[in-house]
């Protein structure tokens, strides 16, 4: 048996497997979760028969009475989508069902617009935390790889201490040299956002994850922890219970009574919440004696990570009714973090730092899985099948996975506007795509199969202006330019990443004879 | 830095043993740990929960890499601290079970 290995050499293992056995599934919730910083925006982009009149939150709320007290004026609630900068339409629905199926408007005529059924820019928010599995099992899945990244980014920092040192002493080889200084300059240059999005990515879900201290000062019961958590919110659960108990007794019960202009709550809620800082506006019991106001923000108006927060109104007079209370510094610290994460706040600066960060951190990840079968093919008594199946799953995650996201912002452009079941065909253009690449990376050489899917996806994602012109011509603005454009960009790089794999096989072929060199002078002996 | 290349056959058991160590072994020694620290941490209990269980991922995180650290027996040896823990966490929960 070997002696105990140092700790440097323990802490590499331990580095190389967590890295390796969820790297795939690492690289996958870290792409999604770059895009999804764009989702509102994908939204935009994949429904390109909304377009953006330009109207103010105010004539829009206008629009949006007007149709409501129109077509559903006995509702038990109405509630209006406000155009906002990052999704500039204007929806409605009614009844009690908030986010369920809206009605799209066009705030300029009221006339109600049919945009194409779509995954939209969720699919990769969601994918992002679930990986498209039932929610309860996905989170765990993202959890646990989270927290291997935790260990995978801390066993990197004892390891890369010492090779720093050692980076002098060891005799440069070309190939392996440059993935791995790929690797760690992604890696030791975004450092501080690594530890960052992982910490927070798991203290999002933190009391499902960790229920010890649940266990012990609740007995499990995460409800009654909630609710002693927000007595502000208790109250307006209650006062919401009151009002829905109003709602069922027949509606003729409750007088009927003048409300104030719906419009009017634009400036209220701004005058809290801030110019342009309103997401919707919701009434409970409209045009009745018990009538609601609801304002919510967009998210983002602070650090913390105020989901579903509101400012509520009395419809009649205007009074403020339930205001947001201040959250507890225990539980601010765990919003701020999960604020941090959703990147919600500093506006569109902010966000594209985090777009950047996410993309380089991909990159961080993908050339360490890269890096593993490098050196592998490099060392003496690697078992060569396992090297084959790592070098194709490489492939087939990442170069797959990127296709995959490709595949599915072209069926988004290319299937018929009005097919039936058009979300599920999306789907299948995702996955079918990613089934695809998968396919091919195990047939063809690794080599061939990175040159081939990279340069493919270059092409798909430079095209896509294009696309988008011939397809999709009065749905251009400038959201979706930008989309465009960045999707061009991406495909750029990945065009340029091709192109260095293309140009590979010298440098592998010089690799491969120094490797027999290497291997005859230190048998026995692995680096 | 050079170490005998053991054959990879052999090298798998005390891989797994350790890996499984690590995933299993440290989440039950970070749920004892934050059940204790409920327990012991001064404050009213929701802002407890909370600051126990946002600290677990740091905990987790060292005994991972602990657990690869050291030798393998002194490592098993961590799991003789979980009983105790969890015992500090939850004996009024079972104390008042039991009356």
């Amino acid at each position: 048996m070997a002696k105990q290995a140092s700790v440097t050499q323990s802490m590499s293992g331990l580095h190389t497997w967590a890295g390796l056995i969820v790297g795939w599934l690492l690289f996958a919730i870290f792409l999604t979760g770059t895009l999804a910083v764009f989702d509102k925006e994908l939204n935009w982009w994949m429904q390109p028969e909304l377009h953006d009149t330009g109207l103010d939150q105010v004539s829009a709320v206008r629009v949006a009475e007007s149709w409501l007290r129109e077509r559903n004026p006995d509702a038990s609630a109405w509630n209006i989508g406000l155009p906002t900068e990052r999704g500039p339409s204007l929806s409605v629905s009614s009844g009690e069902q908030r986010r369920g199926q809206r009605t799209q408007l066009d705030a300029d005529s009221g006339e109600v617009v049919v945009p194409r059924e779509t995954l939209g820019g969720n699919f990769f928010f969601h994918f992002h935390y679930t990986l498209h599995m039932p929610r309860s099992i996905g989170i765990w899945v993202v959890g646990f790889a989270a927290m291997a990244m935790l260990v995978a980014i801390i066993s990197g920092v004892i390891i890369h201490k010492k090779i720093f040192k050692d980076f002098f002493t060891f005799r440069p080889a070309k190939g392996q040299r440059s993935w791995l200084d790929g690797h760690n300059a992604s890696a030791v240059l975004l450092l501080p956002f690594h530890l960052m999005i992982t910490y927070t990515g798991l203290a999002i879900f933190f009391l499902i994850y960790m229920p010890a201290a649940t266990d012990v000062l609740y007995g499990g019961d995460r409800e009654a922890l909630f609710s002693e958590l927000r007595p502000g919110n208790e109250q307006q659960v209650e006062r919401a219970g009151r009002a829905g108990e109003g709602g069922r007794a027949p509606r003729a019960e409750v007088p009927v009574a003048q409300m104030l202009p719906l419009e009017q709550f634009i400036g209220r809620g701004e005058a809290y919440y801030g110019e342009d800082m309103l997401g919707s506006l919701s009434v409970s019991n409209p045009d009745r004696a018990n009538a609601r106001v609801e304002v919510r923000p967009v998210m983002g108006t602070r650090l913390e990570l105020t989901k579903g927060e509101s400012l509520a109104f009395n419809a009649i007079t205007g009074e403020v009714v339930g205001a947001p209370q201040p959250t507890r510094t225990t539980l601010l610290t765990q919003k701020v973090m999960a604020g941090l994460h959703f990147a919600q706040f500093g506006g569109y600066a902010m966000r594209w730092i985090y777009f950047l960060c996410g993309l380089i951190s991909c990159a961080m990840i993908a050339s360490g899985l890269v890096l593993y079968t490098v050196k592998r093919r490099r060392q003496v008594k690697s078992d060569t099948r396992w090297l084959r199946q790592a070098e194709w799953l490489n492939v087939a995650v990442i170069g797959g996975l990127m296709f995959a996201c490709a595949a599915l912002l072209w069926g988004n452009r290319m299937l018929p506007a009005n097919m039936a079941e058009r979300e599920l065909w999306e789907l299948r253009v995702f996955f079918g795509g990613w089934l695809l690449a998968l396919v091919h990376a195990r047939l063809r050489a690794p080599l061939r199969a990175w040159a081939e899917q990279l340069t493919l996806i270059a092409l798909l994602l430079l095209a896509m202006p294009v696309l988008d012109m011939l397809l999709a011509p009065k749905a251009l603005d400038g959201l979706r330019l930008s989309v465009d454009a960045s999707a061009a960009a991406m495909g750029l790089i990945l065009g340029w990443a091709a192109w260095r794999v293309v140009c590979q096989p010298q440098a592998v072929k010089k690799t491969a004879g120094e490797t027999k060199k290497i291997r005859a002078s230190r048998t026995g002996v692995t680096s | 830095m050079s170490r005998v290349a053991t054959p990879a056959a052999r090298l798998w058991p005390a891989a797994l043993a350790r890996t499984l160590l690590a995933v299993v072994g440290g989440y039950a020694f970070t749920y004892s740990a934050v059940a204790a620290l409920a327990r012991l941490l001064p404050g009213e209990p929701v802002d407890v929960v909370i600051s126990a269980t946002l600290v677990s991922f740091l905990i987790y995180t060292l005994y991972v890499l602990w657990a690869f650290a050291v030798p393998l027996r002194r490592a098993l040896l961590s799991l003789l601290v979980i009983p105790p823990l969890a015992l500090i966490g939850f004996w009024p929960n079972l104390f008042a079970g039991a009356a």
